[in-house]
């Protein structure tokens, strides 16, 4: 099992963390530890969200990046990798 | 912007969709939108009342694939909203743009197990692009039109709205403004073709791998255009038919479990894929690590999570097609490779030879296919008539050709077929269902009947659930468990019961004569054609097996 960090930016929108967590277990991936911080001066989530899986983290970053609420997905483990939503 | 007087949510809806040129919605009605159907009342948008919402989402879907432009439709809450889900979800898996209302209890109810309540943003996650509530009439018109941007950009998708019932009769303020661009779209960031130039130019016997994505991007003509300077042999998914030109001399037909031998063949054989709006589906690749051994992959794509996502991709290219196609126009040194093509072609060309006096269902398909007026859209059902017709059809345009193909969804081609036909009006329609699939949505015919809408209805009927009945009979030792519909209505006398004209027929000599009588009919018309159980979809390649070991017989 591979572990993973990601650091996320989304719109402060109904759903969108269920949608996240959907797309997560949907895609293959456990949820070993979440963090959330409302940014009030910009309406936006700050959320770190670990994960592990079997799977390459590039077949979730991809998938979370492309969901409407949310901005941006970089994967903070080893060399950091940043997809623009 | 243009000021208006004060208007309810419902009055905003059907303005909205006006903005962006919604003619024509399915629905059914209920307490919980009976706001909206009222603001319908005094709209100019055509409103199509099917008999079931699942119905109605099919009817969207099947007008947006025929059209490409959004389909729309309506439900209230509860029941009404859960039974379009199974539509949304066909809609996500096949790319289609489709947005969905749902009425929703008032929101002084919400949350508290009310009559009809059921909390369909949340069951939308799984099944829509993305999904909004709306929770203050003030922001009505603005989500209205982001969810029909969101619909149709990128990868297209079903997006759905769950307007409560107080904000559909809520008063506000509307002014008439353009639709804002989306916040998700992005500038165009040129692809980089670098590789796959390169990938292309070395190539000695290249492939061309075309799905859904040619047709979803409006990159028909381009694609002719690439193939017509380049002749790269070319192979098409379920929904790839008809991007490609069916009469190109290297055009091998449909890949994966049912697809023509030389179109696997070649395709294992290829020393570059060249995938366009393609994503290696599972029903296309076989067994995956098998896939086209020898080849370097180029990935022309619009949505990134697919690059990758099951083959990787030496070379790939995101983007629009219609830009980043033309851009990979070059002489190629190939004659070798096309000639083996072509060989194969005409030396794995389909048999139709069929012993006895029963009805051979190809040989049917492809006769009504020659004899189909230009530009006749073929709806399906799914199963056995549905690989049949993917076979033996030919089809000039995707929008052509309309079947579920990720999903495999029973019941999609009756009311597709009557979204295809109300989007156009003018072209004839024809849905090939199974004896199976045409009872999961059979109450749209009263929609056909009510709308008086000359769709032909070809029903392949061999009393059975002829697919699983296939594969119980070739992977589970004949065990025939739950696949026998030999108890089924009679067809004729249930066309005839919606005023729907019908005709059955069983012996190889009746079928030139009822295809054109079919054809020749002004209004509905339903053809029953009886087939033999025992008729089986060749070729098959079993399940987890490399494409080139495909069963061609029992």
């Amino acid at each position: 099992m591979n572990q993973h960090t990601l650091r996320i930016t989304a719109h402060n929108q109904p759903t969108v963390l269920e949608r996240l967590l959907q797309v997560t277990r949907y895609r293959g991936f456990s949820v070993t530890g979440m963090t959330m911080f409302p940014n009030d001066d910009t309406d936006l989530l700050d959320i770190e969200l670990s994960v592990s899986s079997e799977h390459s983290i590039g077949h979730l970053n991809h998938q979370l990046a492309k969901l409407f609420d949310i901005n941006d997905v970089v994967i903070t483990d080893n060399s950091s990798q940043q997809c623009s939503a | 912007m243009v000021s208006d007087k004060k208007q309810t949510g419902g009055s905003v809806l059907f303005k909205v969709m006006q903005q962006h040129g919604v003619e024509h919605v399915f629905g059914y009605p209920g307490g919980a939108i009976m706001p909206i159907y009222d603001a319908l009342y005094d709209s100019d948008i055509q409103h199509f009342l099917c008999r079931h919402e699942q119905g109605a989402a099919f009817s969207a879907v099947g007008y947006a694939r025929a059209s490409g432009k959004v389909g729309v439709c309506l439900a209230t809450s509860g029941p009404g909203a859960t039974n379009l889900i199974t539509g949304l979800a066909d809609a996500l898996a096949d790319s289609i743009p489709v947005v969905a209302i749902t009425g929703q209890v008032p929101m002084v109810a919400m949350g508290s197990d009310a009559f009809q309540e059921v909390d369909i943003f949340g069951l939308s996650l799984a099944c829509t692009k993305h999904s909004f509530q709306v929770r203050d009439v003030n922001d009505l018109a603005e989500t209205l039109h982001q969810a029909f941007t969101i619909a149709l950009e990128g990868r297209q998708g079903p997006v759905l709205v769950d307007i409560p019932k107080d904000i559909q009769v809520a008063e506000v303020e509307y002014a008439l403004e353009l639709a804002n661009e989306s916040a998700k779209i992005k500038s165009e960031i040129p692809a980089n073709l670098g590789s796959a130039l390169a990938l292309l130019s070395q190539a000695k016997s290249p492939i061309l791998y075309i799905g859904g994505g040619v047709g979803m991007a409006k990159a028909v003509p381009e694609l002719r255009e690439f193939m017509a300077s380049t002749n790269i042999p070319s192979v098409a998914t379920l929904k790839g038919l008809g991007a490609v030109d069916p009469e190109h001399e290297f055009y091998l037909g449909m890949l994966g479990m049912h697809g023509t031998k030389a179109a696997n063949i070649a395709v294992q054989q290829c020393d570059l894929l060249i995938a366009v709006g393609a994503r290696f589906d599972d029903r296309v690749t076989g067994k995956l690590a098998e896939f086209a051994p020898d080849a370097k992959v180029i990935h022309l794509e619009i949505d990134q999570a697919e690059i990758g996502k099951r083959r990787f991709a030496d070379a790939p290219v995101l983007g629009d097609l219609k830009i980043n196609l033309p851009a990979l126009t070059m002489p190629l040194e190939i004659n070798q490779w096309q000639q083996h093509c072509a060989a194969m072609k005409r030396d794995f060309a389909w048999d139709y030879n069929h012993p006895g006096k029963t009805i051979f269902a190809p040989a049917v398909l492809k006769e009504i296919s020659d004899l189909m007026p230009k530009n006749t859209v073929v709806t399906t059902d799914v199963g056995q008539h549905q690989m049949w017709s993917a076979q033996h059809m030919s089809f000039n345009d995707p929008s052509n050709f309309l079947t579920s193909g990720s999903m495999g969804t029973m019941g999609f081609g009756v009311p597709a077929a009557i979204g295809a036909q109300i989007s156009r009006s003018t072209d004839t329609v024809i849905a090939v269902s199974g004896d199976g699939s045409f009872m999961m949505n059979v109450q749209e015919l009263s929609t056909i009947k009510r709308f008086q809408l000359p769709v032909k209805i070809v029903l392949i009927d061999n009393a059975k659930l002829g697919m699983v009945r296939q594969w119980q009979d070739i992977f589970f030792d004949g065990r025939l468990s739950e696949t026998d519909l030999s108890d089924n209505p009679d067809f004729v006398m249930l066309a005839n019961a919606f005023d729907i004209a019908a005709k059955e027929i069983s012996k190889k000599e009746q079928v030139t004569q009822a295809i054109e009588e079919m054809l020749a009919h002004d209004g509905p018309y339903l053809l029953q054609v009886k087939i033999d159980a025992a008729d089986n979809v060749w070729p098959l390649v079993p399940p987890n097996t490399a494409n080139h070991k495909m069963m061609e017989s029992r």
